[in-house]
């Protein structure tokens, strides 16, 4: 007797339908698995057998014969447990169902019989409706996930008996409601506040900035100036995620497997602060078996290199490509991956390996070249994708104690949600989002210069050394600022002020 | 470069550069009455020819006509000058050393800021020695001002030494003159600095120290400068800074001419110079305010944003629009301070 149950398989984050053909034949009692199987998937027999043994099925005594097509991709995980096991118990006539092909039948087996939460459902079941397909069996623990999913059957089960009664009609279930995102939406919380930063009026500028065009920031400043923490903060001046975006993010980190099976779905920005010893694979993705690295976990949120000149050089490079393209490519010799990477960078340095180089009240031990190595570190193109750089200073509080108030995130918020509204109407019908995305035609259109503006930018380049490339940079965000202030052309203070966020392009640091 | 054929005195002096110690060098070339009886073998000598000319590297030996007199003059000359570029400049008038700490503050810098421009306006060719800070910054500044300058380098002439120089080296080539006393291939050993630094208050009429630490190689070119009868000059320093106490203890040992302006410098070495007036600016209201703020010193952004009460989009246009307009400047740590100017 032959059962073809169907299941989903993951490529990147993106699934491809698997048919899992079980068949019983006579012959020595047996049990094979082809179609390129990996162990996590080969393992299953063991899983199989006892779950459906603890059901209180009876395993059939005979040679099984269990294909995963297409059998010439390979195939991993251990989510075609609960497809093989259900393929099993209808080709032994266990189960009488008649539409169990119209499923997408995704769970891991545990032992005794019950369902285990798996990794990626989401990605698996968007792919799977991209694909036509409309109702699915998942385990009841990765039900929060796909509850967000409108307009399909979802069925989540949390024993295998259960499945079984249900495909053959002895017991009816319900489909899963759908959750409303909205309104988790409103309850989301970020652990920290602009308004816990005290000074740092500068910073807090620039930050405001860069998240209203999309920029990336690079803050440069002494151990305990408070860069970690203001860069924890990013996240909560950002516009809220719209759902689409919510569910891109949501895709990635089910694949991952660090997705809150409670929540269910990404709320809140991510922030991801990968250690300055992380590999190519952990930062790019990839690895054995292939797993979004940290730039794409941080799609749609904050990726925070601390300590930047402290990465590999090697590590640092592979940003360049995402950070133009806003995808990580992971190419192997058989397939090639893509996962999306669009994020803001927000990075930390010291001014030099001491971290006391202009400072007031210590002095700095390094000499010209340990810094010029250390400065170094950071390549000119990747620089070059850096708009913002900023000083950030330990600031002590008797001297700086500023009767000027601190915000808190929801008043920059709203700022940064005017600008961005001004931007996305500005580039309505094009693939430019932000400020940050502009191209050059789009410089040339949108940041024009009155003739004082013109002067002041080109006087500051023989004056204050301002490297060439950093013309169209500082162009931008100048755009960005007076977004901010809701001018439509770009005056001369801004100009004025964008200057005075390339702190790297100084002379002093040579 | 052109091709000259040399005589066997000038190889003998070129086996004779090769020789590490330069008393010994001395001893040999005094034991003899021509140089060209101490050797019978010139391949040597010819392989270094060879090699210079493929490095666009000239030869003068102390027999040479346009070796410079003032080399001559002094205890222990070299006998043997490596150059690249323009070779007159060595016997020119109105050369001046300037040399100091490879650690520069930005006292130093200010006061190199103010002061190089001036002498090249009065016509001086600065000398110096190509090192990290004071030296690379008045070789800088000489150019910048289309001044002419000449490097006195620790090492053979195919090497560049401090290795970020090499532009700079490369300009000096091509505006001014590089010069060593040691043949290609030779790298900057220790004691080659001190015995570099003799050539370069020997080539000076004067050696000015803008800052020099207690152990700075600049104090030696000041002794060697007072040995061989060169003028010095030091510019006092902030008695708590490291940087300067090199250059204050020659003032309390009353070795050297204390400067307080450029003009001090050029009217003792005979030179004239007008001043050029200040420059009259129309500031408005709000440049107005933080130029008065920053006169009593450097100050922090927020101590601007507080005393100003401007807001935080404002003030950075307007310290861009002073900073443009070469009053003010940005120094590490978010601090501005006027550019300083005599």
């Amino acid at each position: 007797m032959l059962a073809k149950t169907r299941s989903y398989a993951l490529n990147g984050i993106d699934g491809y339908e698997v048919n899992i053909e079980v068949d019983l034949n006579a012959g020595l009692p047996a049990y094979d698995t082809v179609g390129l199987a990996d162990t996590s998937v080969k393992e299953s027999k063991e899983r199989v057998r006892s779950a459906i043994k603890n059901s209180l099925y009876t395993y059939p005594v005979r040679k099984i014969t269990i294909n995963l097509a297409p059998a010439d991709t390979k195939k991993e995980g251990s989510h075609f447990d609960l497809a093989i096991a259900l393929g099993i118990l209808i080709a032994n006539e266990e189960i009488d169902s008649k539409d169990y092909k119209d499923y997408i039948i995704l769970g891991e087996l545990s032992l005794d019989g019950s369902i285990n939460h798996i990794k990626g459902v989401m990605p698996l079941i968007i792919s799977a409706i991209q694909n036509g397909h409309k109702k699915f069996i998942i385990p009841s623990k990765n039900a929060k996930e796909a509850s967000f999913i409108s307009g399909i059957e979802v069925y989540a089960f949390g024993k295998l008996y259960e499945v079984a009664d249900f495909l053959s009609g002895k017991k009816e279930y319900e489909p899963l409601k759908t959750s409303e995102f909205v309104n988790i939406q409103n309850s989301n919380k970020y652990n920290v506040d602009f308004s816990e930063v005290k000074g740092q009026f500068v910073a807090k500028r620039a930050l405001e900035i860069a998240v209203a065009g999309g920029h990336n920031v690079l803050m440069i400043g002494p151990p305990g100036a408070g860069k970690t923490m203001m860069a924890k903060c990013v996240p909560t001046i950002m516009p809220d995620m719209t759902f689409e975006e919510a569910i891109e993010v949501t895709k990635i980190h089910s694949v991952a497997g660090i997705l809150d099976s409670n929540v269910g779905i990404v709320v809140n920005r991510p922030f991801r602060t990968p250690h300055h010893t992380a590999t190519i694979p952990a930062l790019m993705g990839g690895g054995p078996n292939a797993k979004p690295g940290e730039i794409s976990l941080a799609h749609n949120g904050v990726l925070f290199l601390d300590e930047m000149p402290e990465y590999q050089r090697r590590t640092l490079e592979t940003l360049r490509q995402p950070l133009e393209d806003g995808v990580a490519v992971v190419s192997r010799a058989k397939h090639t991956l893509e996962y999306p990477a669009r994020f803001m960078l927000v990075a930390s340095m010291n001014p030099c390996p001491c971290g006391n180089l202009g400072s007031k009240t210590q002095e700095c031990k390094c000499t010209p070249s340990e810094i010029h190595r250390y400065i170094s570190k950071l390549s000119g193109p990747l620089l070059d994708r850096i708009d913002l750089q900023i000083e950030v200073d330990a600031v002590s509080y008797e001297e700086f104690r500023s009767t000027i108030p601190n915000e808190d995130s929801k008043t920059i918020k709203e700022r940064v949600e005017k600008a961005r509204a001004v931007q996305r109407e500005r580039y309505k019908g094009t693939s430019t989002k932000t400020n940050d995305e502009m191209t050059n035609s789009q410089v040339k259109e949108y940041c024009k210069l009155d003739e004082d503006g013109e002067r002041l930018l080109k006087n500051a380049f023989a004056r204050l050394n301002l490297t060439m490339r950093a013309t169209s940079r500082v162009l931008k965000v100048a755009r960005t600022i007076a977004d901010l202030e809701g001018s439509e052309n770009i005056k001369t203070n801004h100009i004025g002020e964008a200057i005075q966020y390339r702190s790297l392009d100084r002379k002093y640091w040579d | 470069m052109m091709s000259k054929d040399y005589t066997n005195d000038e190889k003998a002096l070129i086996i004779l550069s090769t020789l590490q110690s330069y008393n010994a060098r001395k001893k040999l070339f005094e034991s003899v009455k021509k140089p060209c009886e101490l050797y019978s073998d010139f391949s040597k000598a010819d392989e270094i020819i060879c090699k210079c000319e493929k490095h666009n590297i000239g030869i003068i030996t102390i027999l040479d006509e346009d070796y410079p007199q003032k080399l001559k003059n002094i205890y222990d000359p070299p006998f043997v000058l490596y150059y690249k570029g323009n070779k007159s400049l060595m016997t020119r008038k109105n050369i001046l050393a300037v040399v100091g700490t490879r650690r520069v503050s930005s006292y130093g810098k200010n006061i190199l800021e103010n002061f190089v421009p001036k002498f090249v306006e009065a016509g001086f060719v600065i000398v110096s020695g190509l090192a990290r800070g004071v030296d690379s910054i008045g070789h800088r500044l000489c150019l910048d001002n289309r001044g002419e300058t000449i490097a006195v380098v620790a090492n053979g002439l195919d090497i560049c030494y401090p290795p970020e120089n090499v532009d700079l080296e490369t300009k000096i080539v091509q505006r001014g003159l590089v010069i060593s006393e040691y043949p290609v291939g030779e790298k900057s050993l220790q004691y080659h600095f001190p015995e570099r630094n003799r050539i370069i208050s020997a080539l000076s009429d004067g050696v000015f120290i803008p800052e020099a630490g207690e152990k700075s190689g600049s104090l030696i070119t000041a002794d060697y400068a007072i040995e061989q009868g060169r003028e010095l000059f030091v510019v006092p320093g902030n008695i708590f800074s490291s940087q300067s106490v090199g250059c204050n203890k020659k003032i309390k040992e009353l070795q050297a001419t204390i400067v307080l302006n450029p003009q001090d410098v050029i009217e003792a070495m005979g030179l004239y110079t007008n001043l050029s007036s200040k420059r009259n600016l129309q500031l408005n209201i709000e440049q107005q305010t933080i130029m008065q703020i920053l006169e009593d010193g450097c100050k922090h952004f927020y101590d601007l944003l507080e005393k100003t009460g401007m807001s935080i989009g404002q003030l950075p246009a307007v310290l861009t629009e002073l900073e443009v307009l070469g009053l003010i400047r940005k120094i590490q740590g978010n601090f501005y301070e006027i550019v300083p100017s005599l």
